[in-house]
């Protein structure tokens, strides 16, 4: 029964891979080579790329037959790739006809997918995977209902191909070892104890020592660890008066993005005499364990507005926050979170309860059915804390510590029946499909639902997998997309640690970085969630705004801090905004922290949209000399120079000019006119010469570019998904997603979708063992 | 290093961060499990630490014109003036697995990853490979007489998202030391995070609670291990390293609850548990090479490497007037105004370098300071950072590591001497005896003679 299932279901992974019914496969492969390919290569390409010359390191010159493109598969890719982007032939040599460049490309593609069809479709194979930072910090969530950041506790996940949860490279050492054992501690406590220190603590978060962070002037935030549930006293600081006719305002606090408390205070002089006019307010709340990011702030504060900047923190024109603090823990009737979760029947009833409790933790845990001997192992735990004339609630404690280093949590291990046999290929388990979505999606667990359905079989029932994947991109967890694949495509997680030049760029603070980062966010979601087309990723009549960023961009009518849809339909707008390439977040990370650099966007660029990352400068050549930018030439002048250099050239011609496009925007991504002493040129020529004078007009180039777009985004969503960096046998699966796209209008949820139900995702095969020498 | 709360005296150490005095020796803190060895090496440690700085070093201020005893020094070391006589300045020693070979770009990548492992790394940014670094070398040998086999620390926040350099992983430039050849060891940035794991989370409870808490330890260890065994019959041979590496770790830890429950008592490290990383560089510095100190005074580890900031690091020093990134200006191509930039840099990290030899200098413990029996490396893998040149490296030892070393001396060797020959006498001097060490020729000569 189950195997027949399971025959089925490989036999319907098989499929998708049998062949390309809809592809056009025309002709025969060496005539087809030698009408379409040869003489653009012998008449065109061999011009430089020689055994003389070999420009760029090419030499066409045993390249010339149908059989080469399979032997030198890499060099082929590239150059199909190169001539596909209309980079190759360079301007300068005489260019054959569109038609003979498309059936040159076309009969690549077909020798190329020939020569896949033929050998046996092949899933890789992903290597275990430790969960990272924020795996690990969703999965608690989502098991305890516990907030832990494992960011401040752990060190950094190296990362590969771009992104932090490749298999490969998630190593285990023992600092790391001994951290995840003082988590579990930690966090098993923080789930089940309800024991309260003696005596309230005093926890003081204060400007004067830096432990707070201004938000805006009536903001201020502090991350705060709470160890005890419990009642606390809250207490906010508020220096300085504001004049006798100054009008109350609302004193919020957030927890986590989300409002506890409002209260209206007064601002205007208390009507004591004080050299040094203070006050405090105080609220009592109930706060749950686990690292929380607190703000405290104003809300209806348009007294501020209209304070100078130097006048914000003078205590005789203005009052404001500057310190929160808390006091508690307090005994509360409130019951955790964690608790009803966890305690499912009383602990103290007997070992019944007891059994109950671990076993389903553990499944939850695990992420797979668990057996009665790793339940019994569990519940040693509990006998030896009694044993030691302790509770059965801390012999839990113990047991959750001990789940929570185990390698079935901590790992996501797959298993094949034969492991060093890489011919044979099998779908993976529904119960390890499960977790490979749930981590794919949310970077956490499956949830019940899910795991419900792949223990009893029915994931792979026909458009289960598609219900499933289109139910979780509906729910919140889904936002893990944003910050752990979008966060790292597009680099913008390097906002956190980006530095402007405070110098020349003043308004640089934490506030405008947050709205930076919350566009994109926003942008991205929205495109996820409304299942839009990923050509809006390059141009959009739309972004995400509040007031501060809209000022920031130049755009008029939107007031107040909460972000919205704004349309960029008109007037400038229209012009300077539109997709992510306009966005300022991406637009700093992609600057240095004093000037732009047109050769890092045209990297980024190449990389992050059109999939063609340059290749490194060769060694031994000095980087750009872009220090003097601004005072003897503009940086396109320089950068001209740089160029005249056919060793430059040859990559430079691609990055420079897509870095020109983006000089309208300084290094934080605001628009400019003038750069220095110099007027901004955003023109541009790309080497297959077309030619735009705007960013506009270069965003509408790269639209054009959609298919290749949408390939290099199939590759990056790919890699992040399966957790491994991407090999010549996927090429097919990418290829065959892409077909997939095009046809059903490249809609974003399509793209996962086609991902999910991938060959590589939905199976794997053994290793190859490298024999002994 | 048994010794309790209540019979340290109560002089206060580095309290405040301002002033470092040193904490009294006491005989109890020769550790009574080395007793036990009565070897020479477990009684009377020698330290070893590697202090590495990225992008180069301006070396016009670095090298002075001559060799022999030390007289003048160049601008870059002038914060070193007052310790001449405990510093020892190599020359000519090169590093020819930085180089390309065969691996074209990359040099920051590439220099960093073989800087303390003597190997050309693996030109990827997925299947890492570089091989055991010296230090963990050393480690493996000598870790037995300590709590901590070896420490890694470094300043810098290693988060980034994207290729390190040129193909090479980030692994490479986040991490100096390599435990096996897959597995890099991450610096802890944390000053908090140090202290913990130095000084103990727990160092507040009572004898009986701390007991109790290494035996749940140890049978949770225990469940984990026999779990892992369980999982490993079925894996294959890349999966199975994974789970190595994971039970690998358990096995440091059971033998850290072993050597405390051995020592029997909590070491005070006598200054305030840091609150989290300071914003200033320089008080940053101090903190972690603060606790390093107290680590090295209580034998809590002899092996530190300590990653100042990552190779490659766009960092910009404010604190001295310097927007632009550290890497972007080693690129100065000969421009005097940016060489002088780097050169700024480079003065003050050797400033905070000196701050530290003078807090360890005046550490005495029996036979010395600390500094006396220490041998801390301070250099970098390339020396023109604008050329990406990896030969005549800056190199300086500050200590005499226990009468090993007769510092106060420039000692210039022949060209293209090879780094690892100065590693290889290292680990030779801290008991590790090796034939071969990366790409050594031999031991080096000369460090002892006057």
């Amino acid at each position: 029964m189950k195997s027949a299932r399971l025959f089925v279901a490989v036999t319907a992974a098989l499929l998708l891979w049998t062949g390309f019914p809809t592809m056009p496969v025309a002709g025969q492969g060496p005539e087809d080579f030698a009408k379409s390919v040869s003489p653009m290569l012998t008449g065109t390409c061999a011009q430089c790329h020689n055994d003389r010359v070999a420009s760029g390191g090419l030499s066409v010159a045993s390249l010339n037959s149908s059989t080469s493109v399979v032997q030198h598969r890499e060099e082929w890719e590239k150059i199909l790739r190169r001539v596909q982007a209309g980079e190759m032939p360079p301007s300068g040599v005489a260019k054959p006809s569109d038609t003979a460049v498309r059936a040159f490309t076309n009969a690549i593609q077909a020798e190329l997918d020939r020569a896949d069809a033929a050998i046996k479709p092949d899933p890789g194979r992903v290597t275990a995977r430790r969960l990272n930072r924020n795996e690990y910090s969703n999965t608690i969530r989502d098991l305890l209902g516990v907030d832990f950041r494992a960011e401040k506790y752990f060190p950094t996940d190296d990362s590969g191909d771009g992104f932090d949860n490749i298999g490969e490279i998630l190593t285990v050492s023992p600092v790391l070892m001994e951290k995840y054992l003082n988590a579990a501690e930690r966090i098993a406590r923080w789930a089940i104890s309800t024991e309260l220190p003696p005596k309230p603590i005093v926890d003081e978060y204060h400007q004067r020592d830096r432990k707070i962070r201004r938000v805006d002037p009536s903001t201020v935030e502090a991350v705060h660890r709470v160890e005890f549930a419990g009642d606390y006293t809250v207490r906010f600081g508020l220096p300085g008066e504001r004049a006798p006719d100054g009008k109350p305002v609302t004193l919020n606090l957030w927890m986590d993005g989300k409002l506890l408390t409002s209260k209206q205070i007064e601002t205007k002089p208390s009507g004591l005499v004080y050299f040094d006019p203070y006050s405090e307010e105080e609220v009592k709340i109930y706060l749950p364990v686990g690292d929380h990011v607190f703000r405290a702030g104003f809300t209806n504060d348009d007294f501020v507005k209209s304070l100078p900047s130097g006048d914000l923190y003078n205590n005789k024109k203005n009052k404001f926050l500057n310190s929160i603090v808390f006091i508690g823990p307090f005994a509360s009737t409130v019951e955790k979170e964690s608790r009803k979760r966890v305690l499912l029947c009383n602990p103290e009833s007997g070992r019944a309860c007891v059994e109950r409790i671990l076993s389903t933790l553990a499944r939850r845990a695990y992420r797979r059915p668990v057996t009665a001997r790793e339940t019994s192992a569990l519940v040693r735990f509990v006998d030896m804390a009694k044993a030691d004339g302790h509770s059965t609630e801390r012999g839990l404690e113990l047991a959750i510590q001990a789940m929570l280093v185990s390698p079935n949590f901590l790992f996501r291990i797959e298993h094949d029946a034969n492991p060093t046999d890489p011919a044979q290929v099998h779908p993976i388990s529904e119960i390890e499909l499960a977790s490979r979505l749930s981590y794919f999606l949310w970077s956490s667990m499956p949830d019940d639902v899910l795991l419900g359905l792949a223990e009893s079989g029915k994931l792979r029932e026909p458009g289960t997998l598609r219900r499933e994947v289109a139910r979780m991109l509906a729910d919140p967890r889904s936002g893990a997309l944003s910050s752990n694949f979008a966060g790292q495509w597009l680099e913008t997680r390097n906002l956190d640690v980006a530095e402007p030049d405070p110098k020349k760029f003043p308004e640089w603070n934490p506030e405008l970085r947050d709205a930076m980062k919350t566009e994109t966010t926003m942008f991205f979601e929205y495109i996820l969630k409304e299942n839009r087309s990923i050509t809006e990723f390059l141009d959009a009549n739309y972004t995400f705004l509040n007031e501060r960023l809209a000022k920031f961009y130049g755009v008029e009518g939107v007031a107040g801090p909460q972000f919205r849809r704004v349309e960029l339909t008109a007037g400038q707008a229209a012009e300077q905004r539109g997709g992510v390439l306009s966005q300022a977040s991406v637009l700093t990370v992609s600057s240095y922290a004093n000037r732009t650099s047109p050769v890092i966007r045209g990297k980024y660029v190449l990389s992050n949209i059109l999939g063609t990352p340059p290749p490194p400068p060769p060694p031994d050549v000095p980087n750009l000399d872009e220090a003097t930018v601004g005072t003897t030439g503009s940086i396109r002048q320089q950068l001209e120079k740089h160029r005249a250099d056919a060793t430059c050239a040859s990559c430079h011609s691609r990055m420079d000019p897509l870095g020109f496009g983006l000089e309208n925007y300084d290094a934080i991504g605001r628009w400019r006119t003038r750069d220095g002493n110099f007027a901004v040129d955003s023109s541009g020529t790309l080497p297959d010469g077309r030619t735009f004078a705007s960013p506009k007009e270069m965003r509408a180039i790269l639209t054009s570019q959609l298919p290749q777009f949408s390939r290099t985004l199939i590759e990056k969503m790919m890699t992040y998904g399966l957790g491994r960096g991407l090999k010549n046998y996927d090429r097919r699966t990418v290829d065959n997603i892409n077909r997939t796209l095009a046809a059903e209008g490249y809609r974003f949820q399509t793209l996962i979708q086609q991902i999910a139900e991938s060959l590589p995702f939905q199976s794997r095969r053994g290793e190859e063992v490298a024999a002994t020498p | 290093m048994i010794f309790t709360r209540k019979a340290l005296p109560r002089r206060t150490f580095l309290k405040g961060m301002g002033t470092a005095v040193a904490l009294p020796f006491l005989d109890a803190m020769i550790p009574a499990a080395a007793n036990a060895q009565s070897s020479a090496i477990a009684a009377k440690p020698v330290r070893m630490a590697f202090v590495y700085v990225p992008n180069g070093i301006d070396m016009r201020h670095w090298n002075p014109g001559y060799e022999g005893e030390l007289a003048e020094l160049p601008r870059t070391l002038q914060p070193l003036v007052p310790f001449k006589k405990d510093i020892t300045l190599l020359g000519n020693l090169t590093h020819n697995t930085g180089r390309a070979l065969l691996d074209g770009a990359g040099d920051h990548g590439r220099c960093a990853g073989s800087y303390l492992t003597g190997v050309q790394v693996k030109k990827t940014v997925v299947d890492i490979k570089a091989s055991v670094s010296c230090d963990q070398l050393v480690a493996n040998e000598i870790g037995k007489y300590t709590r901590f086999p070896s420490l890694e620390v470094g300043l810098e926040d290693a988060r980034q998202a994207g290729d390190c350099d040129s193909g090479y992983s980030c692994a490479y430039t986040n991490n100096l030391a390599w435990r096996s050849e897959t597995q890099p060891l991450p610096p802890i940035l944390d000053p908090r995070s140090l202290f913990d794991r130095l000084f103990g989370e727990d160092a507040a409870l009572s004898p009986q609670a701390r007991a109790q808490k290494n035996k749940y330890r140890k049978s949770i260890l225990d469940f984990i291990s026999e779990d892992t065994r369980a999982l490993q019959g079925s894996l294959g041979p890349t999966d199975k390293r994974k789970l190595d590496q994971y039970l690998g770790s358990i096995r440091d830890i059971e033998l850290q609850i072993e050597k405390a429950e051995k020592d029997n008592a909590q070491i005070d490290p006598h200054m305030e548990k840091p609150y989290g990383i300071p914003q200033d560089f320089a008080e940053h510095f101090k903190l972690m090479t603060d606790m390093i100190t107290v680590a090295f005074q209580a034998d809590l580890t002899r092996v530190v490497t300590f990653l100042v900031t990552r190779e490659g690091t766009s960092r910009a020093y404010r604190e001295l007037g310097i927007s632009d990134g550290h890497h972007p200006l080693t690129h100065h191509r000969n421009q005097i105004e940016l060489m002088d930039k780097v050169a700024e840099i480079n003065l003050y990290h050797v400033q905070q370098f000196a701050k530290w030899v003078e807090t360890l200098k005046a550490s005495q413990e029996p036979g010395g300071s600390i500094l006396d029996n220490s041998m801390i490396v301070y250099g970098a893998g390339l020396s023109d950072g604008n050329a990406h040149l990896h030969h005549d490296l800056p190199t300086l030892i500050a200590g005499r590591g226990g009468n090993f070393i007769k510092p106060g001396r420039r000692i210039v060797f022949r060209k293209e001497t090879p780094m690892c020959n100065l590693f290889l006498t290292m680990m030779d001097r801290m008991g590790c005896r090796m034939e071969h060490f990366g790409d050594a020729t031999g031991h080096l000569t000369g460090l002892d003679l006057g």
